[in-house]
């Protein structure tokens, strides 16, 4: 159970990540994100890309082999694409399809389709073949209770890093602020005087940037996969909608216990040999939290029924 | 546009694609064109029970998959059928028929099971919950190996189904130089589909569907009428359910075996389009839309070769989902109601 303990806080920092990003995006933009996942993969594929030696293993299109840069000039480089990426879709769809006044339906099948689209685009960019980083293997140690490689502690702690900036970011600074009254009332926001095209255009950089870390994230305590994305999305959608959708706090903490249960219910006792179900334990507690506080464990009482 | 125009449209594009198989393929079109308007029609079926959910009702399913899945095993468990690694032999089973109908009420008891909790809810949570009970599902049958098949899949069933083919149809596929057990299938699929349109019609116009159609546009008057909105949503819930168990069923007859993996996400959005295409809310939208949505895919290989070189099946699969989220991209922006639904039935809002 309590070595699960420690891969339980590793993946509920990754889902923590992923579900504030689309929480944030939710909640400034009135979007449910299916294209979430892709943006999740494009961080840890453009990673696998830039940071393996042409020599390796892998290729990329055809004939085409990886970079081979830092591993820590890969990171930087993956997330700055995955935001400039979030601000493409912004400004040459999102805004286009705002302008127009799509209704949200209409927009949610849209990032579908952009999804399929995404996915099968890195399937034939990165081919279907697992990667990993080329990073070298390390041993476990004991930090408190838990068992864990040093880059994954290291994960945990950046991952926390990475939340607690958020929080002040969002909290404290004035495109924060913004944000947050964007998020409110659009037209309220208007009226005194914020730009709301650029708060929602800052909102998608900034979601795309955190989704992309979080992919990264899950590339290197896992591999990295074309269909990564849509595997880990209901994971995070499940995190975000336990905690309260739209809500920062309660996305971080829904990540959290999704990753923690879905981790530690492999040690159950009767899902011994059945490990391969977990991720059906974590999207059936959402359904089941949904059933009872529809709005999420922190999420506010509006009408969602 | 009129009824009548968005029918020739229609028909101009069906029989525009099925000409472009024979222009396109020089090598047996015939089995191409047969193998093409089977999933056509087995499709079409699922698309219209997804148009009773979101076209009259205007709820986002996205768990289709589970319904058509929830339906196959149910009936292929219950007949003679081989199932797991050692692929071992269940001989007894219950007629074909009774065994669809239990599938079928099966098939609506989950959608009952999955609406009761989700019915109340507003649009995008729907969505959200429905794909994750669709993914419950999946995950639970590939792990419950020693009833389902679990990753081995279940074989060794179509006899059951093959053995009540009529005798013409046999003369018919040697002539045509195609498999008869797919003609057969075929056939089956499309007069259920002819049947579930001339029931549809009737119940579109009853009072019932009449109520359906005020639960989409607004589900406060209908309360206020009296009528319980709630209870109307589970019964179109179930409804819709029951006829994606049927399409599974036929599904499962088509590939002659059972596999977990055919019930993906990927499945359901694949009705999504077909329904988008063929026109949300009507009824006979899910045809022209099946036929031009599978004429579409089955040219990918030749869009792919116009990519790459050589395309590999890689290329070719990655191609052609990547149209397909074109195909639903483009359609939702420039035409949302598809070939034969009508704008103002269209709900585009969450309310």
């Amino acid at each position: 159970m309590l070595d699960q303990l420690g891969n339980g806080l590793l993946l509920g920092i990754i889902i923590s990540v992923a579900s504030v990003a689309l929480s944030l995006l939710y909640g400034v933009t009135r979007i449910v994100n299916f294209a979430h996942g892709e943006i999740i993969a494009l961080g840890a594929i453009m990673a696998s890309f830039f940071s393996n030696l042409p020599t390796s293993r892998y290729i990329f299109l055809e004939n085409t082999s990886p970079l081979g840069l830092s591993f820590e000039i890969s990171l930087f480089l993956s997330i700055l694409i995955c935001g400039l990426f979030g601000a493409v879709l912004e400004l040459f769809v999102f805004r286009p399809l705002r302008r127009n006044e799509f209704g949200n339906i209409a927009v949610l099948v849209i990032t579908i389709g952009i999804s399929i689209f995404l996915r099968h685009l890195y399937l034939i960019f990165a081919s279907s073949k697992p990667q990993n980083y080329p990073l070298d293997l390390q041993r476990r140690e004991q930090y408190f209770i838990f068992d864990l490689t040093p880059r994954n502690a290291k994960i945990i702690v950046y991952g926390i890093l990475i939340m607690v900036l958020f929080g002040l970011f969002i909290s404290l600074t004035k495109i924060g602020k913004q944000m947050r009254a964007v998020r409110d009332s659009t037209e309220l926001a208007n009226i005194s005087g914020i730009n709301s095209d650029r708060i929602i255009l800052y909102t998608w950089i900034l979601s795309s940037m955190l989704a992309g870390t979080a992919g990264i994230f899950q590339g290197m305590i896992n591999d990295v996969r074309w269909n990564m994305g849509f595997l880990i999305l209901l994971l995070v959608f499940a995190g975000t909608v336990l905690g309260g959708i739209g809500t920062s706090f309660g996305a971080m903490i829904g990540g959290f216990v999704i990753g923690i249960v879905v981790q530690v219910s492999v040690a159950l006792p009767f899902m011994e040999g059945h490990t391969e179900a977990k991720n059906a334990i974590a999207l059936a507690i959402m359904i089941l939290i949904l059933l009872v506080r529809p709005q999420g464990i922190f999420g506010k009482k509006e009408r969602i029924s | 546009m009129k009824q009548r125009k968005r029918i020739l449209l229609g028909l101009f594009l069906v029989v525009f694609s099925i000409g472009m198989i024979y222009f396109l393929n020089d090598e047996g079109p015939t089995r191409i064109l047969v193998n093409l308007m089977t999933f056509a029609g087995i499709y079409s079926i699922s698309a219209i029970g997804l148009n009773i959910h979101f076209g009259w009702t205007g709820m986002l399913n996205f768990g289709h998959a589970a319904f058509m899945g929830i339906g196959a095993y149910t009936t292929i468990l219950l007949i003679p059928h081989a199932a797991g690694r050692e692929g071992s032999i269940n001989e007894e089973g219950l007629p074909l028929f009774i065994a669809i109908i239990i599938g079928l009420v099966a098939s609506a008891l989950f959608g009952l099971l999955v609406g009761l909790p989700a019915i109340r809810l507003r649009g995008d949570y729907l969505a959200i919950v429905t794909i994750a009970s669709s993914e419950i599902f999946r995950l639970v049958v590939r792990d419950q190996e020693n009833l389902t098949g679990g990753v081995y899949g279940v074989i060794s069933f179509s006899d059951i189904f093959q053995n009540i083919r009529p005798k013409f149809l046999e003369d018919l596929a040697l002539n045509l130089d195609v498999s008869a057990g797919q003609l057969w299938v075929a056939t089956v699929s499309w007069l259920m589909v002819i049947l579930l349109i001339l029931i549809l019609k009737r119940l579109q116009n009853s009072p019932w569907g009449r109520a359906l159609r005020a639960v989409r546009e607004d589900e406060d008057a209908v309360r206020a009428l009296g009528k319980n909105a709630v209870w109307l949503k589970l019964q179109s819930f179930m409804l819709g359910a029951s006829i994606a168990g049927l399409s599974g069923i036929l599904l499962a007859f088509n590939y002659g075996t059972l596999q977990v993996e055919y019930f993906v996400p990927l499945l359901t959005f694949y009705i999504w389009a077909i329904m988008i295409l063929g026109g949300v809310g009507a009824i006979s939208g899910p045809i022209f839309g099946s036929i031009l949505f599978w004429a579409f895919i089955s040219e990918t290989d030749q869009i792919a070769a116009l990519i790459f070189e050589n395309a590999d099946g890689q290329q070719i699969a990655g191609v052609r989902f990547m149209l397909v989220g074109l195909l639903i991209i483009g359609l939702m922006i420039l035409r949302p109601s598809g070939i034969m639904g009508k704008k103002e039935e269209l709900l585009l809002d969450v309310k």
